[in-house]
Order: structure tokens, then C-alpha cells, then sequence
């Protein structure tokens, strides 16, 4: 009997044995992965974002692979931004981390744009988010969609919008490749209401001579008729119009950088 | 009994190995290399230093088990040594077991090592006061790479040495993702989740094991943290060797 007892499994046994005991020890690790995940707080990685090097040491320190950390610094920014739009609205190193991402890729203009809205706009900080805006556009003087991007930004001011500033920014934009036409829009917009309306005039007139939108060529001579009407009467009061409170929304679900909502002129 | 044995001498093996003085010194290296990055660190020196010291053990140690572990059973086939073992008394699973438990306690020994390496330094620089977080913290390094090891064991037993290194780096990467893959799973759409939900409770969850940025700040984690990483580790473990147990008992050594 202790013979027995003591002789070999065969090898189906032993294999099955092998597999039964995996199965069961699967099972038992299966559910206290998922019970630790509700029932274990979790330390958020989000704090490294505390200690972040500035982008200036960072770079070196990239050997040669600037776009690639700007790329994983990109996407760290966005999860940053993400968590604490669900949990606390606090933003406190939005701007250390996107001043670190466009210093190692400067011509990074979508990480320009959002990171300035989001810092504006949901972060209630301006002046950062202005400095993000000009960082940009000092690196790349040549795109008209962050000079564009800039006006936006002033005519959207939080607690009152800067329309001469945004009209300057517009205005360049303008005149540099992008969206010419819509920038052109705007500044006649900007300037109309900022108390310009001769200047103003001259944009809507340049809108409708270079713009290959028909309506747009329609609203621009609309405006110029009223502009000339107002200027005619010298009462420079009856083409500006009443202009409600700026509002960008970034919406629940769009990706980043793509998901302000504009009210447009 | 055997057991105590094969991890014995798989022990004493691994630690008279060049690769393991050689990460030992790469790891003091790297810890002195945070002094240089200190200035860098806007005020957060400390910080710096604490987790990329942890860090270190980890990536380091997986280091280990990526160039030892995963080749235990396939370097024993090849110098054909494991007919001696297998010839005697000693059931395969005992066998794998003994390696397993052998590597784990080198790897150990490599946490012990660069952790006291890097409370040592924190003591000169005057942060002596961490050693609790740093010591828990390198307790879950040890467990993490006692977990990664268990599964370097279990492909060596099915594979060759560079595949299993491919499979067991792969599982690192995925396991390291495991809570993500939960976050991403609480925002998929309801026909996903249940198999995102699965497939996290199904890779190793590392991220049980992960208290840097806890330990970085000077916090202590819980008693509760603490068993059930240690549950969760041993368990993890026994599965992957009951399935490597199950795979090696077929195979046939020619």
C-alpha cells in the first residue's frame, strides 16, 4: 500500500493536477486584482508633474530625441490636464509643464493653443497663459494660426475682452499664411467695436475684394455701407454692436486642442 | 527539501555572476548620478533622487531577470546538467520551484543592496528621516520582481531564452499598464469593459507594487497595502508556477 502510494503519477495526473491548480491560483489572483483596485487607494503618478525639470535642463538631457520627449510630455500634459478637469479644476503646473513641452519642440503650435486656453479659461490665468501665446509666437513668427489663435485669446479675455489687442494679433495673422480671410474678419470686427471704425472699414473692404466668399463679400459690404452711413452722420456709436460676454467651452469629450467653442462675430 | 537545495545553488550561482555585481555598481552609479541632476530639480532634489533611486532597483532588477531569469532552464538544457537533476528524485515542479525561489533571493539581495545604498545617501544629505517609505517601498520592488521573475521562470520552461525575454518584458510593460488599462476600461463603451476590465485582472498588476511617488514625498503606505501585495505576489507566483509545471512535466529532453 505505502508502495503504492509512494510510485509516480502518471503524466496525465500530474498535468492535470498542474492545470487545476493554475486555474484555481488564476482565479484567486483574478479577484483580488479586482478587489484591490476598489478597495486599495492609489498613489496618483500625476505628482511627478511637481518635480519636472525645467525645459531649458531637459533638453540636453533628451540626446538629440527633443520630439520624442515632447511627444511623451504632450501626452502626460493632456492625462494631467484630464485628471484634474474630473477631479479638483486645479491646474496649478499647467504652465511649468507646457512651457517644458514647447521649449523642446517649439514649433509644437497645437500644445501653444490648448495649453493657453486651458490655462485661461479653466486655470483663470491669464497672464500665463498670454505668455505661452507669446513664447509661441516668438519662436514661430511665421504662422498665422498662433497669431490668429493669440487674437482669439484676447477677444476672449476672461472678466473683459482686449479688443485692440486682439484686432493687432488678427490683423497679423492676416497677413501671414493660415487663415487670412476669417483673420481678416475678425480684425475689422475688433476694430469696429474697439472704436476704429476707419480702420475697420479698410479691413471689411480688403475682405470683400480678396475673400472667395460670396456671403463674406456680402457681410463685408453690409458692414462697409454702415460703417460709411455712421462715419457720414459722425456718429461712430451706431456700428458697434453689443457684444456679449466671451464664453470658450472646452467640450466634455473633444480631443485636445480641438474642442473650443467659438462665438464667432 | 530539494527545493532548498536547487535554490540554493541557483543563488549561490546568480550572486557569483558578473551581471549581477555589474548592476549593483550601476545602481550606486546612477544614485550619484541624482547629485548632478539635484540642480535641476526646481527645489524637488530630494524627490529626485528617492524615486530615481527606486526606479533603479527595478529596472535594474528586471535587468537581471531578463539576462538570468529567463534563460535558468534553457542554459541547463544546453549544457545538458539538468539530466543529472532530472535523472535523480526530484519532480520537475520542484525543480522550477527551486529556481524560481534561488533567482528570487538574488534579486532580493540586489533590492536590500541598492536600498540601503540610497538610504545612505539620503543620510548624508540629511534626509535620514525616509528610511520607513524607502524601506516599504523596496520591500514592493523585491515582491514586483519576485512576481516578474515567477513569469521569466515559466516561459524559460516553454521557450527559448530569447523569447521568453521578449514575453517577459512584454508582460512587464503590459502589467505596469494595469491600471491604466482599468481607467481606459471605466471609459469604453459598456460591450468593452467587462473584457478591459479582464484583461487587467489578468496581466500582472505591478501597479500594486508602485509606491515611488509615494515613498518620494516621505509617506508611509498601509498595513493593508502592504498584505495584500504580498498576497497578491505570492499568488501570482504559485500560478505561474503551476502553469510552467504544467507545461514542463510534457516536455521531452533529448
Amino acid at each position: 500500500m505505502s508502495a503504492l502510494a509512494r510510485a509516480p503519477q502518471p503524466l496525465r495526473v500530474r498535468q492535470a493536477v498542474a492545470w487545476a491548480l493554475a486555474l484555481a491560483l488564476g482565479a484567486a489572483v483574478f479577484q483580488l486584482a479586482n478587489w484591490s483596485w476598489t478597495a486599495l487607494p492609489r498613489v496618483s503618478p500625476l505628482e511627478e508633474l511637481a518635480y519636472y525639470p525645467s525645459g531649458q535642463h531637459v533638453r540636453p538631457a533628451t540626446l538629440g530625441h527633443e520630439e520624442t520627449a515632447a511627444d511623451l510630455a504632450w501626452i502626460r500634459a493632456i492625462q494631467y490636464y484630464g485628471q484634474h478637469r474630473r477631479t479638483d479644476n486645479r491646474f496649478d503646473h499647467l504652465y511649468h509643464v507646457f512651457d517644458i513641452l514647447t521649449t523642446l519642440a517649439p514649433g509644437f503650435e497645437s500644445a501653444y493653443v490648448f495649453g493657453a486656453f486651458a490655462l485661461a479659461q479653466e486655470g483663470r490665468n491669464f497672464p500665463f497663459a498670454e505668455a505661452l501665446m507669446l513664447k509661441g509666437l516668438d519662436r514661430n513668427p511665421r504662422s498665422g494660426r498662433l497669431a490668429f489663435e493669440l487674437g482669439f485669446l484676447y477677444y476672449v479675455k476672461p472678466n473683459g475682452r482686449d479688443l485692440g489687442r486682439a484686432a493687432e494679433y488678427f490683423e497679423l495673422a492676416a497677413l501671414l499664411p493660415g487663415r487670412r480671410d476669417v483673420a481678416r474678419r475678425f480684425a475689422a470686427f475688433c476694430r469696429q467695436n474697439s472704436g476704429s471704425p476707419a480702420v475697420a472699414y479698410a479691413l471689411w473692404q480688403q475682405v470683400r475684394e480678396t475673400s472667395p466668399n460670396a456671403y463674406l463679400r456680402e457681410l463685408a459690404e453690409r458692414e462697409m455701407a454702415r460703417i460709411h452711413d455712421a462715419m457720414a452722420a459722425g456718429r461712430n456709436d451706431l456700428v458697434r454692436s453689443r457684444l456679449s460676454t466671451p464664453v470658450v467651452l472646452l467640450r466634455e469629450s473633444a480631443p485636445a486642442g480641438q474642442g473650443t467653442k467659438r462665438n464667432a462675430p | 527539501m530539494n527545493v532548498t537545495l536547487i535554490a540554493r545553488s541557483t543563488y549561490l550561482e546568480a550572486i557569483r555572476d558578473r551581471v549581477l555585481a555589474g548592476v549593483i555598481a550601476a545602481g550606486v552609479a546612477l544614485l550619484l548620478v541624482t547629485l548632478i541632476a539635484r540642480p535641476l530639480a526646481m527645489g524637488e532634489g530630494t524627490r529626485v533622487t528617492i524615486d530615481l533611486g527606486l526606479s533603479s532597483i527595478t529596472f535594474l532588477g528586471l535587468l537581471v531577470v531578463l539576462m538570468v531569469g529567463t534563460s535558468l532552464v534553457a542554459k541547463e538544457i544546453e549544457r545538458r546538467t539538468i539530466f543529472n537533476l532530472l535523472s535523480r528524485p526530484i519532480a520537475r515542479p520542484v525543480y522550477l520551484v527551486g529556481k524560481w525561489a534561488g533567482l528570487s533571493a538574488a534579486l532580493w539581495t540586489v533590492a536590500a543592496v541598492l536600498g540601503l545604498a540610497l538610504w545612505t545617501l539620503l543620510a548624508a544629505l540629511g534626509h535620514a528621516g525616509a528610511a520607513l517609505s524607502i524601506a516599504e517601498a523596496v520591500y514592493l520592488a523585491g515582491l514586483e520582481l519576485t512576481v516578474v521573475t515567477s513569469i521569466a521562470v515559466m516561459f524559460s520552461a516553454l521557450s527559448t531564452p530569447v523569447l521568453s525575454s521578449l514575453y517577459t518584458l512584454g508582460l512587464f510593460v503590459v502589467g505596469q499598464w494595469s491600471d491604466d488599462l482599468r481607467r481606459f476600461a471605466a471609459d469604453a463603451p459598456a460591450g468593452m469593459r467587462g473584457l478591459f476590465e479582464a484583461c487587467a485582472n489578468l496581466v500582472p498588476n505591478l501597479s500594486l507594487f508602485n509606491m515611488r511617488s509615494l515613498a518620494a514625498s516621505g509617506e508611509a503606505t498601509s498595513v493593508l497595502h502592504l498584505g495584500v501585495a504580498t498576497g497578491y505576489a505570492l499568488l501570482y507566483c504559485a500560478c505561474m508556477m503551476a502553469l510552467a509545471a504544467a507545461a514542463f512535466e510534457s516536455r521531452d529532453f533529448k
